[in-house]
């Protein structure tokens, strides 16, 4: 767009706010905190309940004071339109929280602009109070299908010298105005709020309460609303008395809602930075001024997608130096011009929009630079595709089992799951589900990252038909995890689920339980090769079939209990618990139905259990259960947990002795300030894991999240055999590592999906590796030595002695026990095997470079080994 | 589904033994808790020649006449039996020239006018505007004698000479307290829990505990003075971020674990052992500046407590990395309420100017206590350019947070602490009566113990006056019954006097007192000529 026409659209803008009054006042309303968001899509339209459980699932992540939920793609019949009505018109949403000023509103900013094609308020519930979850009473909300008059729309045009305007986005502009006037003077300069826009753009709306967010889909009766995607949010603001939700997410612009994770520290210069464009904050959340801001970059400006995402969150440091020079040149113009408006601080925002000329539908995730905020995407890959993006795993857990229970198309493991970096030369930070029509005519998703780059989704064709029971094969024997291994790529799906059904059978038998448990726990913990079957299904497969034998096991509170190890407790019968008895070992815990945290938390139960003597423990079934193996106390080497299921945050914190493992990928928060013991990771684990850790032995099979071991001391010794995002070991200072001393292995490998090893190609991506570090060592796996000196802050780079090698195999030993990665396999380069110190490079603190062996000598060896060939 | 607001309420935990609530690997390590007594001992100062407001000079005029010994009833001059020649005057007896009026002057009974009193020198130079030498005097005072310091010495320990905060505000006493009250039913008592959630109501004897010091910034025989004074007194003392002692166990029940941004020394044990963990944030002397134990601080001992490399310079994050926001926050204080579940959680910030809603968060994440700290306080490990220039003045703090929390509905079911720059029970008072349920005191004690103010607490092996140091050189160069005698000591000097206050305003305890902006005055802002004290 020419400078001169985003130069009347701003002095329009400025008139208007000039007409209305409005005053410059920017205060933040409240501090917000991080909150919960989720958002996700589907090929198919799915109806508005499968929000209701991710909603639900993040209650511990908002405070009841303000939820909202955003539908995009909706179904024409289900609101009695046509399509071509449904395309082509504006949705306009308006909340009235003082229901006698709609006829009011109507007259002024309705009925004289627009032609309405339908109109009709929303259906809700009578009683609001019987809606479980809600603070207020939700307001009334009408909605208009609109078009501006078209006299209307010249007078506008005429009035503002748009001509040169494509006619089109002055329709949307004098949307956007038509908005702000009626926000202005209903809700912004009124002490009393009594009005105001929800959403206005097309196949998009918007809803909000005071109260959780899932108690919309009840009050305002949507379960069986259809839309292709959805966003949630549960807000936390500091203020405790909040009587209507205009404060509350998702915040709206033309065709795109936004919701946000998180809180800007420079609030008032982003509204600044808007101010001077004449754009002015209504509702003075930050999250407003997020929508406000992408809606700029994107409406006035017309800058790309990626354009926008590099003026929110600036690729800088050694990713900036990684960007090739033609991106550089443009980055460098686009931060030089929009540092200011780009938001500082912790936040991921979600955006679902509409591309209303494309008719294509995205979703978004955004995180910002510095990756203060949690977020994970998942995709579903198959007939039915599904993306989503969540604060939280089990929030997108809770979304595709809640799918899946509907349409038996939809596994409820997805195919993949992944982090993105913030500011990264590799993925920008950013994912974008695009939903476009296919030949046929039918939406598929795509997802790309900033640059515009397809994620791959690992193979597999062939899908489980999960809408049949499985039938269990004849026999009673438990057979070994290598038998089933080398039959599965010959076994159709059925065969397989018949051979896991009869291990759970066999499993009754309590002789068989615990070696059933095992290789049913190697099937899922393990990569092994499924031909074309999809690992997601393979994996719903096993785990169904665990969750299953746990299920079946004894309960505690039965009379007639009978005889064997295992003991099954669950939240109905956790008043039963009591004291092993003869012969029982272990105490299993189902988590469903336990609250996260708290008096009721099944963390709490297996302290109880704990302090009556129990000693070993499963935990399964579980969706973000926090705080798991956290607070037994001192002493506890005799302890074992494990851990099946999407575990919550803090687990294994603070742990003295015991052994724990978990079954999957971890959360947030992991083995905070743990003193001893053992803990086994078979997955990723997320961020600030192990912060100010002492000790413990600890094995990750994926990749770290940011900022791991931040202000480690004493004698942590972990294997990391992924990769880490940013600050790995910031302030380590855990003493000499020859001396009991802590260290950090990273492997900087993957384990595909059919089980080979893979180098990737940046071991550690990040910047500041060991940064202010006094203590311990860094041993990374680093070959084609692509870490350089830029990514420390402080550290040295050291030669990896045979006395590193005889400190560190011992720990490789147990990581190949565990995870079958071999050493063998680790010092293998390019299918040659290499010395120790040709595979790894050490990072010392600065402060100990000078004691130890200079990193440059192993060129020097290398090249001597070289010249003896 | 289990509705996390329909949940059965919790047993009142309070009822529990401790037994039921922790496991028993940490009830094993716990140890007999040892009471201190709460009595006032004379508890002089560890010099033999203290500093002193007033200087006796005794010219060489001097004929060992006696007759000064004889007059002077304070023992300034001393003439120790035996000895032919006078010691040197024990000038911090003297009260100075307004002995004048007595008929014991011994400047007018020296036969040879052999005596002067004047002011010393060294009172002139001694602290700074904040804690004027008479404030550090008197602060001595009381902690040598457990009384408010004898009018003679014409000390001003109401106020400092610093020209703003509490230094320009005054009670308006009423010139007959409305009710006549005794002293002893004055009621000094705060009540730390007021969420109604089941866990112990704790309550404190005086509307103050003492605050964070690691081990590291100060001795093992000052952390441990501290805490054996909290128990006299049935208050508290905090760890700080240092860890925690094993000599501290037998004080357990009156220990708040600190847990600060660099986990320092923070283990479940240490977690558990205590009644209130506290969360430190961050610090009204250096907001946005993390924790930092310079390398020569970080001694063997201190290393092995911290489990970090001797000598190097121990940095504690600014923020927790794990929190970034207030439903993290949430999720730290559940965290810590599962792994102690009889604690109580404090929650210490600084005070920007959004301390309110920080205030309101910290409440609504479920938070007991919510300590804001402001920017008067700080000892001499805090860089001057943060001191008094960032956070804001934590009388302004006080009222914002008070009003925001009442305006919220909330304000009854949270404790409001207030620190940073309470040097006096009248700044206790006038901390509550801005809107605080009490406060945490740190100089003052340090002060209490000895300390002059000379901000070299952080330079080389710390302290001279072996009080903030870890050098045990240094640090022998105090006894724990002495010092735990001098903090009981100023304790019980203080609540005197804020019973005396309580006592002339009428009003029968701390709480009432809370929020009585009525009773004050602002010297910037009034002048109705209404007595002040």
């Amino acid at each position: 767009m020419n400078a001169e026409l985003i130069k009347r659209l701003a002095d329009s803008r400025k008139r208007l706010a000039v007409q209305l009054n409005h005053s410059s006042h920017l205060k933040k309303e409240a501090e917000e905190g991080g909150c919960g968001v989720v958002g996700f899509c589907c090929s198919e339209p799915v109806p508005g309940k499968h929000i209701y459980e991710p909603s639900r699932q993040m209650h511990n992540r908002g405070n009841g004071k303000g939820g909202g939920i955003a539908a995009v793609g909706l179904v024409p019949e289900q609101l009695g339109v046509s399509r071509e009505i449904l395309d082509s018109h504006y949705l306009l949403h308006l909340a009235f929280i003082d229901t006698k000023v709609r006829p009011e509103i109507e007259a002024q900013f309705v009925t004289p602009y627009f032609d309405i094609a339908v109109t009709g308020e929303l259906d809700k519930v009578a009683d609001w109070k019987s809606v479980p979850g809600l603070e207020v009473l939700p307001p009334d909300v009408s909605r208009y299908f609109v078009r501006v008059k078209p006299k209307v729309l010249d007078e506008f045009i005429a009035k503002n010298n748009l001509q040169s305007l494509d006619r089109g986005e002055a329709e949307d502009e004098f949307i956007n105005q038509n908005s702000f006037a009626l926000n202005q003077k209903y809700y912004a300069s009124l002490g009393e709020k009594r009005a105001f826009v929800l959403s206005h753009g097309r196949d998009i709306m918007i809803l909000k309460v005071v109260g959780f967010a899932e108690a919309i889909v009840k009050y305002y009766k949507i379960e069986d609303l259809c839309a292709h995607e959805w966003i949630a949010h549960q807000r936390f603001p500091t203020k405790g008395r909040v009587w209507h939700p205009g404060g509350a997410h998702p915040f709206a612009a033309i065709d795109m809602a936004l919701v946000h994770n998180g809180d800007f520290a420079n609030y008032h210069s982003v509204s600044e930075y808007l101010k001077q464009r004449h754009i002015y904050p209504q509702f003075l959340t930050d999250t407003e001024v997020s929508a406000l801001l992408f809606d700029l970059l994107s409406r006035t400006y017309h800058y790309p997608l990626e354009h926008i995402i590099e003026a929110l969150a600036p690729t800088t440091e050694l990713d900036f130096d990684r960007l090739d020079p033609e991106k550089q040149k443009i980055y460098r113009a686009i931060q030089a011009t929009h540092i200011h408006g780009s938001p500082d601080g912790p936040w991921f925002f979600i955006i679902a929009r509409t591309l209303a000329r494309q008719k294509q539908f995205q979703l978004m995730g955004i995180t910002d630079t510095a990756m203060l905020r949690p977020q994970v995407f998942a995709f579903c890959d198959g007939e039915v595709q599904v993306g989503l993006i969540c604060s939280e795993k089990q929030a997108i857990d809770a979304t595709l089992l809640s799918l899946s229970k509907d349409d038996k198309r939809i596994c409820p493991v997805a195919d993949r799951y992944w982090n993105a970096r913030g500011g990264s030369h590799e993925d920008g930070g950013t994912f974008i589900f695009n939903l476009q029509k296919n030949a046929a005519g039918k939406y598929r998703i795509v997802c790309t990252d900033k640059f515009g780059k397809p994620v791959p989704i690992p193979g597999g064709t062939d899908s489980c038909d999960f809408s049949k029971e499985p039938v269990a094969v004849s026999g009673n024997g438990v057979p070994t995890f290598e038998s089933l291994r080398d039959q599965l790529p010959q076994w159709t799906f059925d065969e397989f689920r018949a051979a896991c059904r009869q291990i759970t059978e066999a499993a009754k038998d309590p002789a068989k339980t615990a070696a059933a448990i095992d290789v049913l726990t190697q099937l899922n913990d393990k990569r092994y090769p499924t031909a074309a079957k999809r690992r997601s299904h393979v994996l719903h497969v096993v785990r169904t079939e665990l969750n299953r034998l746990f299920a079946s096991l004894p309960n505690v509170a039965a009379t007639d209990a009978r005889p064997g190890a295992f003991r099954l407790i669950d939240f109905e019968t956790r008043q039963h618990l009591r004291k092993p008895q003869e012969g029982e070992t272990t105490l299993v815990i189902d988590a469903a139905h336990f609250a996260p945290e708290g008096d009721d938390c099944d963390a709490a139960l297996l302290v109880d259990a704990y302090m009556k003597g129990w000693r070993h423990f499963i935990s399964f079934n579980c969706i973000g259960q926090r705080y798991i193996g956290c607070g037994l106390g001192p002493d506890t080497d005799d302890v074992n947990i494990e851990v099946y299921g999407s575990s919550g945050d803090y687990l294994a914190s603070g742990i003295d002795g015991m052994t724990i493992t978990v079954h999957s990928n971890a959360q947030d928060q992991l083995g905070q300030i743990i003193k001893r013991g053992k803990l086994v990771i078979h997955g990723d684990v997320g961020q600030t894991f192990m912060y100010g850790a002492k000790g413990g032995s600890v094995y990750v099979l994926g990749n770290a999240a940011g900022r791991p071991l931040i202000n480690s001391v004493g004698r942590p010794k972990v294997v990391i055999n992924g990769t880490c995002l940013d600050f790995l070991a910031e302030s380590f200072m855990a003493g000499d590592p020859h001396q009991g001393g802590g260290f950090v292995i990273l492997n900087g490998v993957k384990l595909d999906e059919q089980g080979n090893l893979i180098s990737l190609a940046d071991p550690y991506p990040g910047s500041n590796l060991f940064s202010l570090a006094s203590g311990g060592a860094i041993f990374v796996r680093d070959p084609d030595r692509t870490l350089v000196e830029e990514q420390l802050n402080g550290g040295k780079f050291a030669r990896v002695t045979e006395a590193d090698w005889e400190l560190i195999r011992p720990h490789l030993e147990e990581n190949e026990r565990l995870f079958g990665i071999t050493i063998a396999q680790l010092l293998t380069h390019q299918g040659r095997q290499r010395r120790p110190s040709q595979m790894y490079r050490k990072v010392v603190p600065g402060s100990v470079a000078a004691i130890v062996e200079d990193e440059a000598d192993e060129v020097t060896a290398e090249a001597m080994e070289m010249a003896a060939k | 589904m289990l509705d996390a607001r329909a949940r059965p309420a919790a047993p009142e935990a309070g009822a529990l033994p401790i037994s039921a609530l922790l496991p028993e690997n940490t009830l094993k390590t716990r140890v007999p808790q040892e009471p201190v007594e709460r009595v006032t001992r004379p508890a002089p100062s560890r010099y033999r020649n203290e500093i002193a407001k007033y200087f006796v000079h005794r010219s060489q005029d001097c004929r060992l006449c006696g007759k000064c010994t004889e007059v002077c009833s304070y023992g300034v001059h001393a003439h120790p039996s035996g000895y032919k020649y006078f010691g040197e005057p024990l000038h911090h007896l003297c009260i100075g020239p307004s002995c004048e009026k007595t008929d014991h002057y011994c400047v007018a009974h020296c036969p040879n006018g052999a005596l002067q009193v004047r002011e010393d020198p060294m009172y002139q130079v001694l602290g700074d505007a904040r804690w004027s030498s008479d404030l550090i005097l008197a602060t001595w005072k009381m902690a040598e004698t457990g009384d408010v310091p004898p009018a003679g010495y014409d000390y001003d320990y109401e106020c400092g000479k610093s020209g703003g905060g509490f230094d320009r505000l005054r009670f308006r006493f009423p010139d007959r307290p409305p009710v006549a009250l005794r002293a002893d039913e004055i009621d000094t008592s705060v009540c730390l829990n007021k969420r109604g959630d089941g866990r112990p109501k704790i309550t404190i004897d005086v509307p103050w505990y003492g605050g964070g010091m690691s081990f590291g910034s100060v001795s093992n025989v000052t952390q441990l003075s501290k805490a054996r004074a909290a128990v006299a007194f049935n208050t508290f003392t905090c760890t700080g971020e240092g860890g925690f002692m094993e000599r501290m166990r037998p004080y357990d029940d009156h220990v708040i674990t600190q847990v600060a941004t660099g986990l320092f020394g923070v283990r479940e044990e240490t977690i558990q052992r205590v009644p209130i963990v506290e969360f430190k944030y961050a610090q009204g002397a250096k907001p946005g500046l993390g924790g930092h134990l310079l390398g020569d601080k970080n001694t063997p001992a201190v290393a092995r407590m911290r489990e970090a490399v001797l000598g190097i310079s121990l940095f504690s994050p600014f923020p927790f990395h794990s929190v970034y926001s207030i439903e993290d926050h949430m999720k730290h204080i559940d965290w810590i309420k599962h792994v102690n579940r009889r604690a109580l959680i404090s929650t210490k910030v600084s005070t920007p100017t959004d301390v309110d809603m920080v205030a309101v968060g910290s409440y609504s994440a479920g938070t007991h206590i919510v300590h804001i700290d402001g920017g008067y306080g700080g000892t001499g490990a805090a860089p001057d350019i943060a001191k008094k220039n960032i956070a804001m003045p934590i009388e302004y703090a006080i009222g914002k947070v008070h009003r925001f929390l009442s305006d919220e509905g909330v304000r009854d079911k949270v404790t409001l602490i207030a620190s940073g720059g309470i040097r006096s029970a009248y700044d206790v008072a006038k901390a509550i009566a801005l809107g605080a349920d009490g406060v945490v005191i740190g100089t003052s004690e340090m002060v209490a113990l000895g300390c002059v103010r000379c901000s070299r607490c952080e330079s080389g092996r710390g302290c001279p006056r072996g009080i903030a140091t870890t050098d045990t050189e240094l640090a022998a160069k105090m006894e724990l019954d002495w010092g735990t005698q001098r903090l009981i000591n100023l304790y019980s000097a203080w609540r005197k006097v804020l019973v005396s206050i309580l006592q002339r305003l009428g009003l029968r305890s701390v709480s009432e007192l809370r929020g009585r902006t009525d009773l004050m005055m602002h010297l910037d802002y009034t002048n109705n000529g209404a007595k002040t004290a």
